[in-house]
């Protein structure tokens, strides 16, 4: 029997409790935004109406009035969205939590409820991978087929890879900048440049379409405010005006290229998760690196192929073996012995023996095999047989 | 956890309330703009309300960032000091394929094939006809199971896989529990003689059974008769099945992510420990810590020497000791220096975990 280490195991689930818990901050942050903005203009307006109260015409007020009206109703409107957002985000994080908790009822990893629970988390790791790499119609396949729709963070993932899309194949910049101002405050924490890499993206378009009257009055407008912190960038963009897009000269060249496209969607990827306090790499990475390279032992990279267990992940050499290649191997500090016959771990209760030409096998095994041929035992490896009087139990400390 | 549950509880309580609340207060004064008063009045409520929501969003805040604290602290890892990139998404992308085919998922295989530009491997065939086969022994028949298990009785027999044994002896169970005696007495006659050999005590256990075949729940036998047992076919027919096509016994990808469960929260501690080393975790020889595993991950010997505590390798191979216990060969070459000439033990060393006394060319070499 194996114990499960609750802590541990729950650990491993940090992305899927950050999501939506993120995600609500981040609702709120907006609302109260929204609520400063709004209220400060409506205020604002009133304000400016009873000083000038003798000046204006009923008329005048009414007008003003239906347009604060308005406005109000349409802050209602989007407090509205955000309430029902936030409600969904809320009972999301409980779901994820309920169903996490189920972990601390089990007492063995052979239980079967804990094999179920497993093929659970399987399936969400799967989920998030799919989402991740934009494979959403198999994700929808498995959020339907093991009923997590709670676990699926699928508007947020929609919105990296329709921005991400929107960088690489239509060239432009717009959702990514409209992101980037929603945020901005938040970008600012993180110190992130990813507004002024876009915006100096849409100045280089401007420079490679010849509009070089538009994009000095981008830069002023754009550009001009980074110059705190990019001022040499800032300075290498300016120079830019310079340049044709044919141009050889490696700075002002490697600023056309069209691989920045690429670029900016791989940095507009990295700065939402950060955002988010998500990993930058889908938790399946994570778990088949650490795992594989826990299970990796000398003999699985033996070039000799009797030296491996169909049953172990790495010795498949030509999938998971793969990924493995580079990884670290296993550390022990105790023995580990599994019988080559059974697959059954050797220990005090099934001793290692030793027959006389060096290999070991597990007692249960050799007495089994014994039991079925007059006491005599055949290495498998070897094809010699011996008496199983002759094998010799072995002692492991 | 619990009290994280409790407090998410609580927290969709408040947000309701407040936002509700707000939502209120927000509709009043847009009444009272409706209403064209006095605009000094107006002012007045603008100002109150604006105060009102804007608390209440601040309390909102407050209460979900002590409830983000809770998460913190009950889900504390960083992820981050993994950090390395792992590029093999083609590889990894068939691993996966081959995942869904096993375990029976032929649809969203095929989704996933066209979705990452997979081609579907040729095994998908065999797979369909092992899940077809599994849903019916869910469903509790065994007619089509027991007939693969018989044609590949050889084979079955030669790896040591007692299924189709199993198989019979479970559908035996069946008869006699829907008390079609006659049908299982044939059934035993017609199969049970094969397994003689292996399994004779079993079947002199099971044909004890008729005597109470009437009273089936209060006899000796009726812990037979799980409903857990049903599972438990199917999982080992599904096993055999793989095992059959070449393949492992459970998904490796599951395998291996079961491993990483275990190891990713410790590879995350060393990890960001390695890298106020400047050291990364995933380009050493060796992971610094060991991560413990259970018993069905083990899928390969392992000596670690007791003495040195090193991984024996084909240079430092392990040895026995006449005496059985094993050590690596260093070890053994340095406790035979150990002994001092001339000594009473005359040359011989002892055993570090027996009172055997040994000399070097004692020792054997063994495999495991």
């Amino acid at each position: 029997m194996d114990k499960i280490n609750v802590d541990h195991m729950l650990a491993i689930e940090e992305p899927f409790m950050k999501a939506p818990l993120e995600q609500l901050k981040r609702s709120l942050r907006q609302s109260q935004k929204l609520v400063e903005r709004e209220t400060q203009q409506v205020n604002s307006a009133i304000s400016s109406m009873v000083n000038n109260h003798d000046n204006l015409s009923a008329a005048e007020v009414n007008k003003t009035l239906g347009e604060l009206v308005e406005r109000l109703q349409t802050l209602k409107r989007k407090l509205e969205e955000a309430k029902q957002e936030e409600t969904q985000l809320i009972r999301r994080s409980k779901q994820r939590a309920t169903d996490l908790n189920e972990l601390s009822t089990f007492t063995s990893t052979t239980q079967p409820e804990f094999q179920r629970w497993c093929r659970t988390r399987m399936d969400r790791i799967l989920i998030d991978y799919m989402l991740r790499n934009g494979n959403v119609e198999t994700a929808e396949r498995l959020i339907e087929n093991s009923h997590l729709e709670h676990f699926a963070d699928t508007s947020l993932f929609a919105l990296v890879m329709s921005t991400e899309r929107e960088l690489r194949e239509e060239n432009s910049c717009r959702s990514a900048l409209q992101w980037c101002v929603e945020n901005r405050s938040a970008l600012r924490k993180i110190q992130s440049t990813l507004e002024f890499e876009l915006r100096l993206q849409e100045f280089i378009e401007m420079i490679r379409e010849r509009k070089t009257p538009d994009a000095i009055a981008y830069a002023k407008k754009h550009l001009a405010a980074w110059s705190d912190t990019e001022m040499p960038r800032f300075q290498r963009a300016m120079t830019l005006l310079a340049f044709s897009p044919s141009t050889n000269c490696p700075p002002y060249k490697n600023m056309f290229d069209m691989s920045r496209w690429d670029h900016l969607a791989h940095q507009f990827r990295m700065v939402i998760f950060q955002l988010f306090d998500l990993p930058a790499q889908p938790l399946l990475h994570l778990l088949l690196q650490t795992g594989l390279s826990a299970l990796k032992t000398p003999a699985c990279v033996s070039a000799d192929p009797t030296e491996h267990n169909r049953n172990c992940p790495v010795c498949h050499t030509e999938t998971l073996g793969k990924l493995a290649k580079d990884l670290p191997l296993s550390h022990h500090v105790n023995s580990n012995l599994v019988c080559r016959i059974t697959g059954d771990k050797m220990n005090e209760d099934n001793p290692p023996m030793r027959l006389p030409n060096g290999f070991v096998y597990s007692l249960n095994s050799l007495t089994d095999m014994a039991a079925k041929n007059d006491g005599k035992v055949k290495c498998p490896r070897s094809g010699q047989v011996f008496s199983f009087s002759d094998a010799k139990k072995l002692f492991i400390s | 956890m619990d009290s994280l549950i409790r407090n998410s509880d609580k927290l969709a309580k408040h947000h309701a309330g407040a936002s509700q609340k707000s939502l209120n207060s927000l509709a009043q004064l847009i009444s009272t703009l409706e209403q064209h008063t006095d605009p000094a009045q107006q002012q007045h409520a603008i100002a109150a309300t604006t105060k009102q929501i804007t608390e209440q969003l601040k309390d909102l805040y407050t209460n979900i960032s002590k409830y983000g604290k809770l998460v913190e602290k009950t889900f504390k890892l960083d992820l981050t000091s993994i950090g390395s990139t792992f590029d093999h998404s083609s590889v990894l992308n068939e691993s996966i394929l081959l995942h869904f085919l096993r375990e029976g998922d032929f649809a969203t295989a095929q989704v996933f094939a066209r979705e990452a530009q997979l081609e579907l491997p040729s095994v998908r065939g065999q797979f369909e006809e092992m899940y077809q086969r599994v849903e019916e022994i869910r469903r509790h028949e065994l007619t089509r199971a027991i007939e693969w298990a018989v044609d590949h009785h050889d084979r079955l027999d030669s790896l040591g896989i007692p299924l189709e044994f199993s198989l019979h002896r479970l559908r035996f169970l069946q008869l006699i529990e829907e008390g079609q005696v006659t049908e299982a007495l044939a059934h035993a006659r017609e199969w049970f003689p094969r397994f003689s050999a292996q399994s004779m005590a079993e079947i002199e256990h099971l044909m004890g059974i008729f005597i109470y075949s009437r009273r089936l729940p209060s006899s000796p036998y009726s812990p037979l008769f799980t409903e857990q047992r049903w599972e438990d076919i199917a999982h080992m027919f599904a096993s055999a099945f793989c095992t059959l096509l070449g393949l492992s016994s459970m998904s490796p990808l599951t395998t291996a992510v079961g491993a990483g469960a275990r190891a990713l929260p410790i590879v995350c501690k060393v990890s960001s420990l390695l890298r106020e080393k400047r050291l990364e975790w995933s380009q050493q020889n060796e992971l610094p810590v060991e991560v413990p595993v259970p018993d069905e991950m083990r899928f390969h010997s392992v000596f670690a020497c007791p003495v040195s505590k090193e991984q024996a390798t084909e240079d430092n191979p392990p040895m026995m000791m006449p005496c059985g216990h094993v050590v690596c060969q260093v070890s053994l070459e340095k406790l035979a220096k150990g002994v001092r000439p001339g000594s009473i033990a005359s040359g011989r060393f002892k055993c570090p975990y027996c009172p055997g006394l040994s000399v070097l060319s004692d020792a054997k070499r063994v495999y495991f």
